[in-house]
């Protein structure tokens, strides 16, 4: 099957002020997607993301580049016809009730109005809405308006769904319910760009992500191999002896040539190493009369990839702010 | 339950479903601009205007008192009505934008033209509804005063009616290019400008004077005559006053000109606004 989404080269420059001076929001950034893939487009404020989300929705034009939706130039409406969005900040006519806004929005994709009528208050009950129906968006609370904007972009059985920052103002409850929901979108084989700046937020979710800084795509690729989740890391807990033999103990451990981390307390020491090296420390520390006491698997975070390739990218660009 | 249904249908595909869409944005237009706290303020203003011309009306002779209402109403109603549109047509746009409703539309499949014309038609047909009230309220002033509603008073109000769009579609335009306060200007600068071009033309073909003369001020005022419509050709208060007839050809000629226009300045708010990044 075809790819759902293709981004190839996108840049858009701004033009600010009167004398027009560019900002570069997004710097020749590539990716694609597969059908039923959940890609996570990362990026701390200001780094990109809602800009190229608009560019791929047709509502500012790049500078340059190309992108395809569904194979179709995404300057075509009908391009976007499979597609579902959700913005960072879901605001909807305040005049209106959920069922009206999800109606007119019903009447955009030429959903019959017979189909409407059932389908609408369906979807707001699958979303926690049902008691809200009837009372106008103007008194919603920012989760509801949220719950309005999934409501709203699911209502095409979208087979790719779009969610700007969708974790962002919820509280815990909020996030784990729509993580939840986003696990369930994905088993129905939906695909799903979905942008965050709470990289745990998503890590579980995503298949792939491309991580931006400053309008450039500095690492992209599934999740697995970016995290080097197939090289498995454990910090192990070593209770040190006591007295003249203890820094001999921490010496030998330290030497070791698998070790990539450790730091040392009062009566014990902590280790990093590949976990398939754990045999060859527990005996080292036995040798020198350490014991080891506590083993725990480290898997790399999202979190420490984005900062370590933000700060190699950093480095490498010199001071180009 | 799933959010995943069997085969549910999108039409959104050919011109029946693109019709689809502008009634769509157009009636959601109408509910929004007819919440528009203005909008009434400018309806109760107009309505009680109307009232008063009837008082207005005892300063004048017997014989005169519904001519007087009559004359009143046909100058009052187009304007009050156009004033609106202004009103309402410079933030039709700017609105959208500022409250971030657009960004939730504009990415389902409609077509920023479908969601232009919409947006006027919506606006249209409130001032449709504003003119029906307004004129009902006229008309029982008018019988009030022993007038006749006749034939040509509903030629007048439809004319009136197109100069109503046409005068929207200005402002539509303009709020496609500028801020709010810029385009209200410049379509009541338009509209001041259109209601008094005949003069210009006078002027034109006059023996003497600059606008005859002076050879720059005729190419000016040829380049007026063409940016801006005549909007004489909406106002036929002089042939109701005479009892001249009003010939179906005028009246259609006179529609065709307006619409025409006002498809013209739609079309230009259109390239403006296709190309516009809204971030
Ligand atoms: N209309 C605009 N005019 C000028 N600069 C803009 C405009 N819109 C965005 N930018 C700039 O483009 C850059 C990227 O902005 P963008 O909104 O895409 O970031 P983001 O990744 O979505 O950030 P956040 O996490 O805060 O939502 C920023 O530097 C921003 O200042
Ligand atoms: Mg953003």
């Amino acid at each position: 099957m075809s790819k759902i989404l293709e981004v190839s080269h996108l840049s858009k420059t701004f033009r600010v002020g009167l004398l027009a001076r560019p900002v570069v929001a997004v710097r020749d950034v590539s990716f694609s997607m597969e059908p039923g893939q959940v890609l996570g487009y990362l990026g701390p404020n200001g780094s990109g993301k809602t800009t190229s989300i608009k560019c791929i929705l047709g509502l500012i034009q790049p500078s340059q580049g190309d992108i395809r939706l569904f194979g179709q130039s995404s300057n075509s409406a009908e391009a976007r016809t499979r597609v579902g969005y959700m913005p960072e900040h879901p605001y909807f006519y305040d005049y209106l009730k959920p069922t009206e806004v999800l109606d007119y929005v019903g009447q955009l994709f030429g959903i019959d109005a017979q189909v409407r009528r059932k389908r609408i208050p369906e979807l707001l009950e699958r979303l926690g809405l049902g008691h809200a129906m009837d009372r106008t968006l103007r008194g919603f609370s920012k989760g509801m308006l949220q719950r309005v904007g999934i409501a709203q972009s699911l209502l095409n059985d979208p087979d790719l769904l779009i969610y700007d920052e969708p974790m962002s103002g919820l509280d815990p409850v909020g996030r784990k319910e729509l993580r939840e929901l986003l696990v369930e979108l994905r088993e129905e084989g939906r695909s799903i760009f979905i942008t965050s700046h709470i990289l745990s937020d998503i890590e579980n979710i995503c298949d792939s992500v491309v991580i931006l800084n400053q309008g450039v795509a500095i690492a992209e690729g599934p999740l697995d191999t970016l995290l080097q989740r197939d090289k498995l890391q454990s910090s192990a807990t070593i209770r040190l002896p006591s007295g003249e033999q203890r820094q001999a103990a921490v010496d030998a451990l330290v030497a070791l040539p698998a070790v990539t981390a450790s730091t040392e307390t009062e009566g014990a020491m902590m280790i990093r190493l590949p976990t398939d090296a754990v045999p060859q420390l527990s005996a080292k520390a036995a040798e020198c009369g350490a014991h080891l006491v506590d083993l725990q698997p480290v898997r790399d975070t999202l979190e420490e990839l984005f900062m370590r390739k933000a700060v190699t990218t950093a480095s490498d660009s010199g001071d180009d702010s | 339950m799933k959010t995943k249904w069997q085969g549910i249908e999108l039409k959104v595909h050919g011109p029946r479903a693109s019709l689809g869409r502008v009634s769509a944005v157009m009636s959601n237009t109408l509910r929004e601009t007819g919440r528009t706290r203005a909008f009434y303020g400018v309806l109760i203003v107009a309505m009680l205007l109307l009232f008063g011309s009837v008082i207005l009306s005892d300063l004048a002779l017997v014989n005169q008192k519904a001519r007087l209402v009559q004359d009143f109403g046909l100058f009052t109603i187009p304007l009050v009505t156009i004033l609106t549109g202004v009103l309402l047509g410079v933030v039709l746009l700017q609105k959208e934008i500022e409250k971030k409703t657009l960004y939730a539309i504009l990415p389902k499949p409609i077509r920023r033209g479908e969601f232009l014309l919409g947006k006027y038609l919506g606006l249209c047909t409130l001032l449709l509804l504003e003119m029906l009230v307004l004129a009902l309220c006229w008309f029982a002033v008018l019988a009030l005063r022993g007038g006749e509603i006749s034939a040509p008073i509903f030629s007048a109000l439809l004319l009136s009616y197109v100069e109503v769009m046409l005068i929207t579609a200005i402002a539509t335009f303009f709020s496609s290019l500028s801020s709010p306060l810029l385009s209200g200007i410049l379509t009541l600068g338009m509209f001041i400008i259109g209601r008094i071009s005949y003069i210009i033309v006078d002027l034109m073909n006059a023996s003497k004077g600059v606008f005859a003369e002076v050879a720059a001020m005729r190419w000016l005022g040829r380049g007026i005559m063409v940016v801006v419509p005549d909007l004489s050709a909406f106002n036929i208060s002089d042939e109701l006053l005479l009892g001249w007839p009003v010939t179906p050809e005028y009246l259609l000629h006179s529609i065709g000109y307006g619409l025409s226009y006002s498809a013209i300045f739609l079309v230009l708010g259109l390239l403006v606004f296709e190309r516009r990044d809204l971030t």
